[in-house]
């Protein structure tokens, strides 16, 4: 256990790069979407009511998905991890055991916190109306769109998961090079692709279908959730093999 | 006592060659021990087998008893600096404190004084320093981490003989102070000479020698001098490399020679010229290995 603590100091060494860098390039799509959202407001139409023609904005036209950004940011920061800093943290006789651990641990803490910060902005972007320029920056149709929790849960999963996936990648890279990583991503494709052949001969696609229709946003993330324990496992039968 | 570092049968095969080829190798505690040979000879991958960073292919590894690979006891308690160290994008300082973390014998006086030493400033970007400082860092770190196995591997790749000379002196007055068992592999060998206390010399996989640094002055002895003579002289004598030139021969003959050996040879008007430890590499380097099992044992 203390050997992951030092593994996780050793990457906040420099705190800046890990802690602020997602929040950065956020920040910087954040401001540019408003900008946007401020010179050409929302497109509205006119609904007639009871009280006469109303003005109502157009919904699905103010989601900007700029929020994305975080996410790619934490898959980028799970491949640098590995590949940039394995090689010293095994010349400072950390075992790839540990250090897969605590790196992990490191991740899975910053996506909680980072989660947490997600969903109170949300809640800030609720209550003044989207900045007050009807931006839905940090709410997602069907997946951010719940109670304050399950955004937090869900953004947690999500960055967690984009985490050890990076890691993987990051591993498997350090490894093999640009052969290994260009067949470790054909081989998730083959994955897909039997996926669809399989569901294809089976003539299953309605159920398919149904059962993501049926998929509610708290089921979604315990499906990510698995597929980050799945990713996690995977990463660390790997690191097992990686030399430097 | 266990040795600090015991190898048996060592062998690591890649796709088309083979780096290391059924080594054994045993080093004392307590030791500065060179591992010397070519580019390529497998110096680097002998080094990194033992610091756990590459895997066997066959073989035993042993540091301070136990396989290193994975084993966090064993390698707290060891230093490996590769020449091509990568390390993530901080500055040096940041470098020398993620270190103070993980040694538990780490001197951040000694951190600090080598650093002046070396003219490396603690806020630049490792990733902007030149060949030559990221090699002096190398240096620092495996010096003050104080380790009980502190290997380097080719430590001074631009380093300046300015240097050279206060890596040699620190080494030393280090050495004397915290006594432990130093693996240092270089090209530089006769500059190193006067440090190693026993030579490995690793020649295509292989180890061709073995041998404590002193019984190595005068092991091996050049003679030249008029064909007929040195012909004369050598006989019965192994001898490896036989040079002519007009009516002139020069040979070297190995094993020592004793006074007889020596009052044959003014009386044949040849001169004798022992081998200085970076001639006898370049020799051995050249040579089948069981010529070089009989000079050793």
């Amino acid at each position: 256990m203390r050997t992951w603590r030092d593994v996780a100091r050793y990457h906040l060494v420099m705190p800046w790069a890990i802690l602020l860098i997602p929040w950065a390039i956020l920040a910087v799509s954040f401001i540019v979407n408003l900008v946007i959202f401020s010179l050409a407001p929302v497109g509205h139409h006119e609904v007639l009511t009871s009280q006469g023609l109303v003005q109502v904005a157009n919904a699905a036209h103010n989601y900007t998905g700029g929020v994305a950004s975080i996410y790619i940011l934490f898959f980028a920061i799970g491949t640098s991890i590995v590949g940039r800093s394995l090689p010293f943290a095994l010349t400072l006789g950390v075992s790839r055991r540990s250090y897969y651990a605590g790196s992990a641990a490191l991740g899975v803490a910053l996506a909680v916190a980072d989660g947490l910060a997600l969903a109170a902005l949300q809640a800030i972007e609720r209550s003044t109306d989207g900045w007050g320029a009807q931006m839905h920056f940090f709410q997602v149709p069907y997946v951010l769109a719940g109670p304050w929790y399950l955004t937090w849960l869900t953004s947690s999963v999500a960055l967690a998961l984009l985490f050890v996936y990076g890691m993987w990648f990051g591993i498997v890279y350090r490894r093999w090079n640009l052969v290994g990583a260009a067949a470790f991503t054909a081989a998730q494709l083959a994955v897909v692709l039997a996926a669809v052949l399989l569901v294809a001969s089976a003539n299953a696609w309605s159920s398919v279908g149904h059962f993501f229709t049926g998929l509610t946003a708290a089921g979604l993330t315990g499906l990510l959730a698995g597929m980050a324990a799945l990713l996690l496992a995977g990463g660390h039968a790997t690191i097992r093999r990686a030399t430097v | 006592m266990t040795p600090p570092i015991s190898v048996t049968g060592l062998t690591r095969r890649y796709r088309d060659h083979l780096a290391l080829d059924q080594v054994s190798l045993e080093v004392e505690a307590g030791s500065i021990v060179g591992l010397l040979g070519r580019n390529g000879a497998g110096k680097t991958t002998l080094l990194r087998i033992l610091a756990g960073q590459e895997f066997p292919s066959a073989g035993s590894v042993l540091v301070h008893g136990e396989p290193p690979v994975e084993n966090e006891a064993v390698l707290r308690r060891m230093v490996f600096v590769r020449e091509d160290q990568i390390y993530p994008d901080v500055r040096v300082r940041h470098v020398l404190r993620a270190a103070s973390w993980f040694y538990p014998h780490w001197s951040a006086e000694l951190a600090d004084a080598l650093l002046a030493d070396f003219d490396l400033p603690p806020n630049r970007a490792v990733k902007k320093l030149s060949r030559g400082m990221r090699s002096a860092l190398g240096i620092v770190i495996g010096l003050a981490a104080r380790a009980e196995v502190t290997m380097f591997d080719e430590p001074y790749a631009g380093l300046d003989a300015v240097a050279r000379q206060i890596f040699y002196d620190r080494l030393l007055a280090d050495y004397a102070e915290h006594p432990r068992t130093i693996l240092l592999s270089t090209h530089l060998i006769d500059e190193a000479a006067g440090l190693l206390e026993r030579v490995v010399v690793i020649d295509r996989g292989r180890i061709v020698l073995t041998a404590d640094a002193d019984d190595l002055r005068g092991v091996a002895t050049a003679v030249s001098g008029p064909v007929l003579a040195v012909d004369e002289f050598t006989a019965g004598h192994a001898v490896w490399g036989r040079r002519r030139l007009a009516g002139q021969a020069s040979v070297v003959v190995v094993g020592p020679l004793d006074q007889a050996d020596q009052l044959r040879a003014s009386s044949l008007h040849l001169d004798l010229a022992p081998l200085s430890l970076q001639q006898l590499v370049v020799q051995a380097a050249g040579q089948p290995a069981d010529t070089l099992e009989r000079t050793s044992a």
